[in-house]
């Protein structure tokens, strides 16, 4: 059986040996049309940490009217913080929020003693979130609410950025999947297409095989191994070649390279589609043996 | 009984290319099938190591019967024969070696068991200052030597010889068949079709004629008297 096996593997490397040119301009045609996939899976992975980065700070600032006493504002922010999806909530006085200005902008300091001693900063209350409450409807919602509120002068929150963004990971995200599966099938076909004709080219290999006597699976496995072989190797091809473009263009635009488990994916998915399309090409290229 | 055709007949869309063959096959025998082209020979061969099965009757084949058969028997049931083609049939790309290392590759057999077995038949059949040639590189001959050093390097029970010298000279035809009375001598059985069992001395085998299908009443064909 062990001699049966490592003869199934020495035919299909003769075979992928025989035409070495063909299988390697199949192999960078494979690993091309993959990177473009890659390329999806790096923006969208990219994309997907910066809305979470984004949303770990989304938080609503309130900016209260200048006459509202202190007594006030803390009885307001004793409030809020009771509401649904608040998970804190903090007071900022007009002396904390000039300090704060003085070191965040220290160049425009001189603004505020330009304005002279009467002219201070409002008051604020700053609201971070519960996790859940951090999708743009959840915010505008409770935004609304807190606006409608006495001594409520004006709302700041990330209204104008965080829709877009969603909504860009959103898409990215389905057009991920539908490049997949656009990916899966045309590789799947492709395989499919050259093991058809292989099979054609070795027919009388094939025939005599059966012939003398060998088990379906040892004349199937050499066509199986390279299909399989095809998506492997093109898959991991595609991620070397993307590695290289993603290195190149790291310094110009920062980003991560994907993670392991996403790796992982781009090859099982090269794997599966190269096993299925040479099972496809079988199916439809295997003749029975004719004389 | 190492062959029984039982009523056999194979219709291809409604017409009959074997009709009601019945047909019993002793180990060791030598049989001689012949008849116009198209009469059925090879498909009677087909039968046999079952890559085609009857539209109705039944064939059995070395305790393998068409009826009962599965998939996975077929390996099985081939390499106890061996079969030999006008064509040669060697694959291109493998050395005289490897072609007849083929059956025994496929089968599993330790590449030491191999190189012996090959060794020996390619000297039995003086053929082994060929065995790093291509079959290209061999005459007619040379390759229906080597197609028959495959079919007989697993130690078939039968060897199947369907129009083994249709595509050689008459020298070389009477060297092929002579080997083929040699490895039945030696006690396997061989059936061999072709168009001029003249070729088969009188005595040495059992004659069979097949026109349209069926084996025809010995007596009508002006052959050999035995039958
Ligand atoms: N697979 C097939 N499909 C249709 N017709 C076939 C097939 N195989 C054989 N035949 C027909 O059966 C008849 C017998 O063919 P064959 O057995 O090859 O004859 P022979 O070997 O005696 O020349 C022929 O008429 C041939 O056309
Ligand atoms: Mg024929």
């Amino acid at each position: 059986m062990i001699h049966l096996i490592r003869n199934a593997i020495h035919e299909g490397l003769l075979n992928i040996r025989r035409k070495l040119g063909s299988f390697l301009i199949t192999l960078l045609m494979v690993s091309l049309s993959f990177m473009v996939f890659d390329i999806f899976l790096i923006i969208s992975w990219n994309l997907g940490t910066a809305l979470k980065d984004e949303q770990e700070n989304v938080g609503i600032e309130v900016f209260l009217s200048d006459n509202i006493t202190e007594v006030q504002a803390v009885i307001l922010a004793d409030i809020v913080s009771g509401m649904e999806g608040v998970r804190s909530v903090y007071y900022v006085s007009p002396e904390e929020a000039e300090a704060v200005f003085r070191a965040d902008l220290p160049e425009q300091a001189d603004l505020l003693t330009l304005l002279g001693p009467q002219f201070h900063l409002p008051p604020s209350i700053q609201i971070s979130l519960h996790p859940d409450y951090r999708t743009s409807e959840k915010v505008g919602a409770l935004a609304r609410t807190v606006s409608g509120m006495d001594g409520v002068e004006d709302i700041v929150y990330g209204k104008e950025y965080l829709p877009g963004l969603t909504r860009a990971v959103d898409i990215l995200e389905k057009l991920v999947i539908l490049a997949g599966l656009v990916l899966a099938v045309s590789l799947s076909l492709v395989v499919a297409n050259t093991v058809r004709l292989a099979v054609a080219r070795r027919a009388l290999t094939v025939q005599i095989m059966s012939i003398v006597g060998a088990p379906g699976w040892f004349v199937k496995v050499p066509f199986l191994g390279e299909g399989l072989l095809t998506g492997v190797a093109g898959a991991a091809g595609s991620l070397l070649l993307t590695l290289a473009v993603s290195w190149m263009l790291s310094s110009s635009l920062p980003h991560d390279f994907l993670p392991g488990r996403w790796i992982m994916l781009v090859l099982i998915l090269g794997a599966s589609s190269g096993a299925a399309g040479s099972w496809i090409g079988m199916k439809s290229g295997i003749p029975k043996p004719r004389s | 009984m190492m062959i029984t055709f039982g009523n056999v007949s194979r219709f291809y869309n409604n017409w009959p290319a074997l009709e009601s063959i019945n047909l019993q096959v002793q180990p060791g025998e030598f049989l001689v099938v012949s008849g116009p082209s198209g009469a059925g020979k090879t498909t009677l061969f087909r039968h046999i190591w079952m890559g085609d099965l009857p539209s109705t009757g039944t064939v059995e084949v070395a305790g393998y019967r068409s009826d009962r058969i599965r998939k996975s028997d077929l390996p099985f049931l081939r390499r106890k024969l061996g079969i030999v083609f006008q064509d040669f049939r060697l694959l291109p790309e493998r050395t005289v070696f490897d072609n007849v290392a083929l059956p025994l590759q496929v089968a599993g057999t330790s590449p030491k068991a191999i190189r012996r077995r090959v060794f020996a038949l390619l000297a039995e059949m003086e053929l082994n200052h060929r065995r790093g040639s291509f079959p290209h590189e061999l005459s007619g001959g040379e390759q229906q030597r080597v197609a028959i050093a495959r079919a007989m390097v697993a130690h078939p029970v039968i060897l199947l010889a369907d129009e083994p010298t249709g595509n050689l000279d008459p020298e070389v035809s009477r060297m092929v068949i002579d080997l083929l009375i040699e490895i039945n001598r030696s006690g396997t059985a061989v059936i061999l079709a072709t168009h001029d069992p003249r070729q088969v001395p009188a005595g040495t085998a059992r004659f069979l004629y097949l026109e349209r299908g069926r084996l025809v009443n010995p007596g009508v064909w002006d052959g050999y008297k035995q039958l």
